[in-house]
């Protein structure tokens, strides 16, 4: 076999298609749908807020100055889409990447390296969305010509920048093992990434007596401590609502502290919702369904971290936040309080309808928020109906718990 | 009847899984399933268990209609899967503890019995260590030790003993004959025919999603009792008894 065995790339292209696929089949008609028209309501949001800035750009130094303003906005989304690939692809590389036990079938490093790359920069192919946004928004305003050749550009050089960032990721992957050893550079990490044997003891439990959501509580309390990606995830939400707490002794005006304070105290929701869909992505189907646990016990169990995180970020926010005014700091309270509690449960629903499908539900919340946080901006206060919204939608769908099966 | 099946269909695209299977099993019965691969077993086994629902029809598990109630029915059954999930940051034992607090189990007395399972299917001295750690028969073994913590009224084995070393084999097939006489009632799928003779009382042989045949003990004779001469020569190496 040659360095780039034409057959094995061949065999890889086709594995890419056959992937795709049967990914897209796996998406039902209705979630199909609902994420084509998230994605065009942020497309719709790209769309504006670059369409009138780039045109009052043209009309003051002109279509020149417009082009460039056009190619540095996809030059931005390619040094992101470069960026994504890379610390995914590393991060997977990491874990052990899907699929076989590669080292073991007789394949030449340089296809695989490109099909493990290709895979975990997947990712990356959504910043197509915006760009596309940004593309359409510069029609008319710059030349046709300027936007034909931009979009003829960017195809290639997104593809590039998922290669460059997957080469990216492989060297940052190649770091964290020790140097030496033999073989090529993926088999190396993949060598490393494979499980290994590490055997340690953990303290005898209590076993008591307690209702199942409880039960379901503490289980969850042990394996975020345990495992990395779910107790990363936690304490993130923890610093962005202290975060949050501190940027009441910014040196600033009141109202920028408030401002930040309130979209900080958001962030921090977000991030306890994207943990509680984690958690329920945490559950094997196969153990969580056979056991008597009906939808209020899983449901229960993760609404009340929801309830207590916004407890938690609205009562400290009442002990810190004394600057404000009483109806102010009223109105604050509330409103940090209801929106951290409806995005809980927005990661709750999604977490519960689409178990154990956990990739769907934080790309479900991602999309509902976004959508959340762009209808605000483009008219103040609507992001709370598209939040009540999806927390109505995904609510109607809560009795799909009985008839789940795994995909 | 303890579990009643009826006509049950599962189709997964153009392949019939399953094409209209019924049975019935009373308590303290022991019912084999056997069947080539791709016979409908594993489809069979986890729709009975409410993995999966089925395209037409009914499971009454102890008298509860599986698909109307279906956590009543879940807290009848255990299921000792065939490739078995687990939290696999827990300990076994913390994993226990969970199942036994989620079924509403005494704590005292789950705990005692999950330690002489542990004890008799060889798994002692390694319950305090994640279930990451183990390997694909002593998973298997944890299986089998959740599945049947609670003596369910109905217990399904899909494969449950592959993967047992004899001795843990032979532990497991005596923990199940034992639940029988105590009324269980147990469905139990393997492709390994000598497991089927030795501890089934009637067998149904699956083909193509449809129950092919049906046969009793009297099909083929009473198994010799105890231990077979392999099974006596690993457990005398082991210095365990065979009692």
């Amino acid at each position: 076999m040659s360095v780039t065995d034409p057959a094995q790339v061949h065999a890889f292209r086709a594995l890419a298609r056959r992937l795709a696929r049967r990914r897209l089949r796996q998406l039902d008609l209705r979630v199909r749908i609902e994420l084509a028209a998230i994605a065009l309501l942020i497309d719709g949001f790209v769309f504006w807020q670059t369409r009138v800035p780039l045109d009052g750009l043209v009309r003051a130094h002109g279509p020149a100055v417009g082009v460039l303003a056009v190619a540095a906005g996809l030059a931005a989304l390619l040094i992101a889409a470069l960026t994504l690939a890379a610390l995914h692809h590393a991060r997977r590389l990491e874990a052990g990447p899907r699929g076989p036990e590669w080292l073991a079938l007789p394949l030449v490093p340089a296809p695989l390296a490109a099909h493990l790359a290709g895979e975990s920069s997947a990712l990356a192919l959504w910043l197509a969305a915006p760009a596309a946004a940004i593309l359409a928004a510069s029609i008319g305003i710059v030349p046709v010509v300027a936007t034909v050749a931009l979009a003829l550009a960017f195809a290639p050089l997104l593809a590039g920048a998922r290669a460059v960032g997957g080469s990216i990721g492989l060297v940052l992957a190649l770091r964290r093992i020790p140097a030496g050893g033999r073989g090529a550079p993926i088999e190396r990490v993949l060598a490393v990434a494979a499980p290994r044997a590490r055997r340690r003891r953990l303290p005898r439990p209590a076993w008591r007596r307690m209702p199942a959501w409880r039960a379901l509580v503490e289980k969850d309390l042990r394996v975020t401590w345990r495992r990395g990606a779910l107790r990363r995830s936690a304490l993130m939400a923890l610093v962005v609502a202290v975060a949050s707490l501190a940027a009441w002794w910014l040196p600033a005006e009141l109202p920028l502290r408030h401002f930040i304070a309130f979209g900080l105290a958001l962030v921090a929701a977000a991030l306890l919702a994207q943990w509680l869909v984690a958690l329920s992505g945490s559950d094997p189907f196969d153990t969580l369904r056979t056991l008597p646990i009906g939808l209020g016990g899983v449901w229960g169990a993760r609404a009340v971290w929801a309830l207590a995180g916004a407890l938690l970020l609205v009562t400290s926010h009442a002990l810190v936040a004394r600057e404000l005014s009483p109806h102010a700091l009223e109105i604050f309270l509330v409103w940090s309080g209801l929106a951290a509690v409806g995005i809980g449960v927005l990661g709750v629903n999604y977490g519960v309808t689409l178990f154990p499908r956990a990739d769907l539900a934080e790309r479900m919340l991602g999309l509902s928020l976004g959508l959340a946080v762009a209808a605000s901006i483009m008219i103040p206060l609507s992001g709370w109906i598209v939040l009540l919204t999806a927390i109505l939608h995904s609510a109607r769908r809560l009795p799909r718990w009985s008839r789940l099966e795994a995909s | 009847m303890t579990l009643r099946v009826a006509d049950l269909r599962r189709r997964y695209g153009a392949i019939v899984a399953l094409d209209g299977v019924s049975l019935e099993i009373r308590r303290g019965e022991v019912l084999g399933l056997l069947g080539a691969n791709g016979a409908g077993k594993s489809t069979l086994l986890r729709t009975v268990a409410g993995l999966q629902p089925p395209d037409e029809g009914t499971v009454t598990v102890d008298g509860v209609d599986l698909f109307a109630d279906p956590v009543g029915a879940r807290r009848r059954l255990g299921y000792a899967a065939e490739e078995p999930s687990f939290y696999e940051e827990l300990s076994a034992e913390e994993y226990l503890a969970f199942v036994a607090a989620v079924r509403g189990l005494d704590p005292e007395a789950a705990k005692a019995r999950a330690a002489a399972l542990a004890d008799a299917l060889g798994l002692a001295g390694r319950t305090d260590e994640p279930v990451q750690q183990f390997s694909h028969g002593m998973r298997k073994k944890l299986s089998f030790i959740a599945a049947v913590l609670h003596r369910p009224p109905v217990l399904l084995c899909d494969e449950a003993l592959e993967g047992f070393d004899a001795g843990g084999a032979l532990a497991a097939k005596r923990e199940l004959r034992a639940l029988a006489d105590e009324g269980t009632a147990v469905l139990f799928s393997s492709h390994v025919t000598e497991t089927i003779e030795r501890l089934c009382d009637r067998v149904l042989l699956l083909r193509r999603g449809r129950v092919a045949r049906e046969l009793d003990r009297s099909a083929w004779g009473a198994p010799a009792p105890g231990p077979s001469p392999l099974e006596r020569e690993f457990l005398a190496l082991e210095g365990t008894t065979s009692t």
